[in-house]
């Protein structure tokens, strides 16, 4: 058998979904083919058709598709298989590894039932035998106790050691290919590490040939042999990593490559002058959740309350970028609502000099100084409410008197985040998530606000989206001086914008550093393990 | 399950009953009837009323009056009917057994039809079965009970003379005839039962079969029976535990009105007499029963829910 | 407005249910008129008549038109359940709103009584308060409003949680907005939405509770032209002439089909994400 025939190859298939209004084309004219032993990344944002492909191998689609073109695994032709053969050849022959564990795992089903009963349907074990196969399995992707992990149910497993689970089961057939829809996405950047250093382990392994679809071209130039890049159902340019990534020849490539965020690339070059008079002053601030434990104690219960941070104290100068980092729930959104006045708290912040110890101390003036702009641009809009009644609350509030929110007031904040005046009548849903963005951004800064805290404000979008957004907040900044809190989990994009770093575990600030130290080497191990984690930005 | 949340529920089961208690206590006090008048009649003289009045302890603050019924209440003493001079617990325990058999047979009948009925019609969502058993559950959920019931009547007893129109006998006496008599009501009170549990089990199994791990467990090549069988279904009917028990509360209702209807004895009948007559002791003992019914049943289905759902820790 | 009609007559059930409701209102408002004869006049030469071209759905035990009472009945009836279910939801969102704002433990014991209330079936409730407030039907109108009261509060305290966790709530908290102005401007107009569903479906479920009221007597009272009270009067005489009882059971039964479909269209039209 020749060696270097490709185990999956896709030839010019195109796929179009119905929908009431016609037929939309989901992938046009696919080619591509993966090796045994091959990591194939498939790059692109979302809509781009990057998962309908995933679908389309796995032959799950939806009633009244239409497809033409060839798929074939070790030439054996999926689009014209029988449903029993496709049955026989999904999990057997074709794995897949889903994008979130936390849904993709059946949550009345322990982890053992869900990953033997994939060996008792293809290799026709005993429930027994497979238990005890599946208890290998979990050894060998790096579960401590796997026989305690074979009994547990998903919501008594981390994410992950839920998505190790999702690989052993994608791995335990030894299928010729296996599908990996976004597995790190769902994942903390230290555990998405881990992951993807199994990834590469069972990959050398088992010589299986890997499709791996993602949006993080980091990710896919350190996990994959070559990239496709597709963009609206169509591969626009594909190759070996080091080339396409050296020298990208199609103009969405090289825009897309542009827009991945680089520590080396800093897009601030401003730098806040050191004065005496800090804008923010954070002195010891606590935030704990849950009740106050009086009933829990009259039952006898355990303390249910819950630390969401733990005597913070930081400063910032007007003007400044902080950033802060950290995981899920390591309280970096806790501070965000301390700061907002959307939770109570212990301790004391100084604004401008005047001290503020509680919400009830936070007035009119403080309000307008310090805006926050959410991560989920869909919650954070009011979905019955135009874009024009959303900009002109706060002009109303905090705008010069007598002005109010005229046409002009409106149309100018649209302008001001680049967003065209007509604008003003559309309600929420009828924008893009980039756009709904810009409004929250421009509802911000309505204001003049002189701290704007961004709590995760790009995670929901694409990269490219995200360069644009990061780029308006940039100009903004440069224009009225504002300070930023920058909350978010990239490493790689606070490190381009923000001017110093919090770092954030547990609910403790561990470490608050100049960005240009950071490459020097940080102190605390947290940071150190963080930094290591994440992927590196782009091997060119 | 911990313990501490099974005290829990207990201790609200307890509650619901007081604030019950409090509710049907406060409505027959303020009912304007006046026990003394209808026990000894219009033509009673003032003395005699005002005699009887203080022997059935009506004279007392209203406070007094709903204390002296709790602590009877909890000793199983629920007094005594104004209209038959009979002690009201026992008769009415005895009807509630009665309503209880009604109640176990339509549940049962429930089940049996509307889980099969919701599968299917989930299965093939958009089909022509799906259609049928939609616009069957359409008319089924909004058909009050007296209707259907006197179109039940018509058609199978009076046209057909398949079974009887109205009345009881025990089975214990004679369980053909006895099941017999039972067929009309449990049909009846149902009826709204299956059409509304199936669709309730209709649109959960299409939510879970939409989820990811659904998806995920057919790209494993699970046969769709496996798919079905093992991973939907269970987390589809979870839910349906709940509204089974909400329902409850529909079927008390019909029960009271089909017992009417078919000249059924049990509680609900006791209680449309009650009513009628302003019998006070037994309304109030009529309603509490029907509530701590109701509130045990909720418990039942907690208890089951938090059984078999591994997710959730209770506290 | 026109969207949200545009959005109904999409789905079958949109479209079929506003067609039966649109028809019921329409006989609501101009019933009487149309009606052929005085729905109470006794006609001793013409009872028990199967339907005919003089008599369109027959006449009753008095010799009555059917067709006529039912005409009348559709006002005693629908409107009847409707203002009840308006009356249930007003209550109800005034105290699940309430409890949703006081939140902590004044929630959970509002909340605890609510479930208590609620263990209380819905007819047995309108029985209760009919009794005490003697049978007439402003009197059932009355309890069915009561008797709906905890399950909509119970409804809308978990929209409005749901409303008040969403971030546009906590954007006009951090904006330093009134609470009057959030409650009423952000919140208000994102739980009004699922609360008319509710309504809806409950309006079905109001006119057969009120039919079943009459029926056992403690609602409408003779010789009022109420769809309940004519299946409860007709019980007699339905080996005689099936009629009389078929008509207002299916008038019954198709409002509360309108009502059930119109509430599951609307849920349809109001989701944003279809």
């Amino acid at each position: 058998m020749d060696t270097t025939a490709p185990i999956l190859e896709v030839s010019g298939y195109s796929l179009d979904y119905a929908t009431p209004a016609g037929f939309t084309r989901a992938l046009d004219g696919v080619s591509l083919g993966i090796a045994k032993g091959e990591v194939l990344g498939l790059v692109g944002e979302s809509g781009s058709g990057k998962t309908s492909l995933a679908w389309a191998v796995m032959r799950y689609l939806p009633a009244g598709a239409k497809e033409s073109g060839r798929i074939s695994l070790a030439g054996k032709e999926l689009t014209a298989a029988s449903p029993a053969e496709i049955d026989a050849i999904r999990g057997r022959r074709i794995g897949m590894v889903f994008q979130d564990p936390g849904t993709s795992l059946n949550p009345t089903l322990t982890l053992g039932e869900q990953l033997a009963e994939v060996l008792v349907r293809h290799r026709g074990l005993s429930r027994k035998d497979a238990w005890a196969e599946g208890e290998a399995m979990l050894a060998r992707v790096g579960i401590q106790l796997p026989a305690a992990m074979m009994r547990r149910y998903p919501h008594e497993a981390s994410g992950g050691e839920k998505q190790r689970v999702v690989i052993a089961t994608a791995f335990a057939c030894q299928p010729e290919c296996i599908l990996f829809d976004e597995p790190t996405t769902a994942l903390d950047v230290i555990t998405a590490r881990q992951i993807l250093d199994l990834f590469a382990e069972l990959q050398d392994e088992t010589n299986v040939a890997s499709l791996y679809i993602s949006h993080d071209l980091a990710v896919v130039s350190s996990v994959c042999n070559r990239v496709a890049v597709i963009h609206r159902g169509r591969i626009v340019e594909q190759g070996p990593i080091a080339e396409v990534f050296a020298a990208p020849r199609d103009p969405y490539t090289r825009m897309l490559l542009a827009a991945v965020p680089r520590p080396d690339r800093r897009v601030i070059e401003t730098v806040p002058e050191p004065r005496a008079d800090a804008l923010l002053e954070v002195d010891k601030v606590s935030v704990i959740y849950g009740r106050k434990p009086f009933l829990a104690a009259l039952l006898g219960r355990v303390n249910t309350q819950f630390t969401g941070n733990r005597e913070i104290t930081l400063a910032m100068q007007p003007g400044e970028i902080l950033g802060i980092v950290g995981e899920s729930g390591s309280g970096k959104s806790t501070l965000a609502r301390a700061l907002t006045g959307l939770h109570p708290f212990e301790g004391q912040i100084r604004f401008g000099g005047r001290p503020i110890h509680g919400i009830a101390d936070m007035d009119r003036a403080y309000r307008r100084d310090v805006q926050i702009i959410f991560q989920n641009p869909d919650s954070s809009l009011n979905p019955r409410q135009r874009v024009r009644e959303i900009l002109s609350r706060p002009l109303e509030l905090y705008g010069e008197p007598g002005r109010g929110a005229d046409k002009a007031a409106i149309a100018g904040l649209l302008e001001q985040v680049r967003l065209p005046a007509d604008f003003a009548d559309r309600f929420p849903h009828q924008l893009s998530g980039g756009e709904k963005q810009r409004v929250a951004i421009a509802r911000a800064f309505a204001s003049n606000p002189r701290l704007v805290i961004c709590d995760e404000i790009t995670s929901s979008l694409d990269v490219s989206v995200q360069a644009a957004v990061v780029a308006l907040l940039v100009d903004l900044q440069q224009r009225h001086g504002t300070g930023y809190l920058f909350i978010t989990h990239d490493l790689n994009l606070v490190r381009q914008i923000a001017h110093r770093i919090a770092v954030m575990y547990r609910g403790d600030l561990v470490e608050l550093i100049d960005v240009g130290d950071l490459a020097a080497g940080a102190r605390h191990a947290y940071t150190r393990s963080l930094l290591a984690a994440v992927p590196a930005p782009l091997a060119a | 399950m911990s313990p501490a949340y099974v005290l829990k529920r207990i201790a609200l089961i307890g509650y619901t009953l007081f604030v019950v208690s409090l509710i049907v206590f406060a409505i027959t006090q303020i009912l304007p009837a006046d026990a003394a008048v209808m026990l000894l009649g219009e033509n009673a003289t003032a003395d005699a009323l005002a005699a009887v009045r203080v022997q059935l302890g009506l004279d007392a603050p209203v406070w007094l009056q709903y204390g002296r019924w709790l602590i009877g209440v909890l000793q199983g003493d629920f007094g005594v009917s104004m209209r038959t001079g009979q002690p009201v617990g026992p008769v009415l325990v005895e009807a509630l057994g009665r309503s209880l058999l009604l109640a176990l047979f339509a549940i049962l009948l429930m089940l049996c039809l509307a889980v099969p009925l919701g599968i299917v019609a989930a299965i093939r969502r958009g089909k022509a079965t799906d259609l049928g058993v939609s616009v069957t559950s359409y008319i089924g959920v909004s058909v009050p009970e007296f209707v259907s019931a006197t179109l039940l009547i018509l058609v199978l007893a009076d046209w057909l003379q398949w079974l009887p129109a109205t009345g009881y006998v025990p089975l214990t006496e004679d369980f053909a005839r006895g099941l017999k008599h039972l067929v009309l009501p449990v049909l009846t009170v149902s009826i709204i039962l299956i059409a509304h549990v199936s669709r309730m089990v209709r649109s959960e199994l299409v939510d879970v079969l939409h989820t990811d791990y659904i998806r995920a467990a057919r790209l494993k090549g699970l046969s769709a029976r496996a798919v079905l069988f093992k991973h939907a279904l269970r987390n589809a009917l979870l839910p349906t535990i709940t509204i089974v028990a909400l329902d409850v509360g529909y079927l008390l209702g019909g029960v009271i009105v089909v017992e009417e209807i078919f000249a059924l004895p049990g509680i609900g009948r006791q209680l449309i007499v009650a009513i009628q007559s302003r019998d006070l002791p037994s309304i109030q003992a009529g309603a509490l029963i029907m509530a701590s019914t109701y509130a045990i049943a909720n418990f039942l289905a907690d208890m089951t829910y938090a059984w078999l759902d591994k997710r959730i820790q209770y506290g | 407005m026109a969207e949200l009609l545009r959005r109904m007559l999409r789905s079958p059930q949109g479209a079929l249910g506003l067609l039966l409701v649109g028809l019921m209102l329409v006989l609501v408002i101009v019933g009487p008129w149309l009606a052929p004869y005085n729905p109470e006049t006794f006609t001793p030469l013409q009872r028990y008549k199967p339907p005919s071209l003089q008599f369109w759905l027959g006449t009753d035990q008095y010799g009555r038109d059917i067709l006529s009472r039912l005409l009348y009945g559709a006002r005693a009836t629908v409107l009847m359940a409707i203002i009840a279910s308006a009356l249930g939801t007003l209550a109800g969102a005034l105290i699940g709103t309430t409890s949703a704002y006081l939140g902590g433990r004044s929630d959970e014991a509002i909340m605890r009584t609510i479930d208590a209330v609620m263990s209380i079936p819905s007819l047995l409730m309108a029985l209760l308060i009919v009794t005490l407030l003697g049978k007439s039907s402003f009197n059932a109108l009355l309890a069915i409003g009561i008797a709906f009261t905890p399950g909509m509060a119970r409804v809308t305290r978990s929209v409005a949680l749901t409303v008040r966790k969403q971030d546009y709530v906590s954007a006009a908290i951090a904006r330093g907005e009134k609470a009057r102005y959030i409650v009423w401007r952000e919140m208000l107009p994102n739980v009004v939405a699922p609360i008319v569903v509710e309504m809806t479906i409950r309006v079905a479920f109001a006119v057969m509770l009120f039919a079943t009221l009459s029926f056992l007597g403690l609602g409408a009272q003779p010789p009022a032209p109420e769809w309940g009270l004519m299946v409860s009067e007709s019980r007699r005489f339905m080996h005689l002439s099936p009629w009389m009882i078929l008509w207002p059971s299916l008038a019954i039964a198709t409002v509360a089909i309108g009502f059930n479909l119109l509430g599951d269209g609307l849920r349809d039209a109001l989701n944003p994400r279809t």
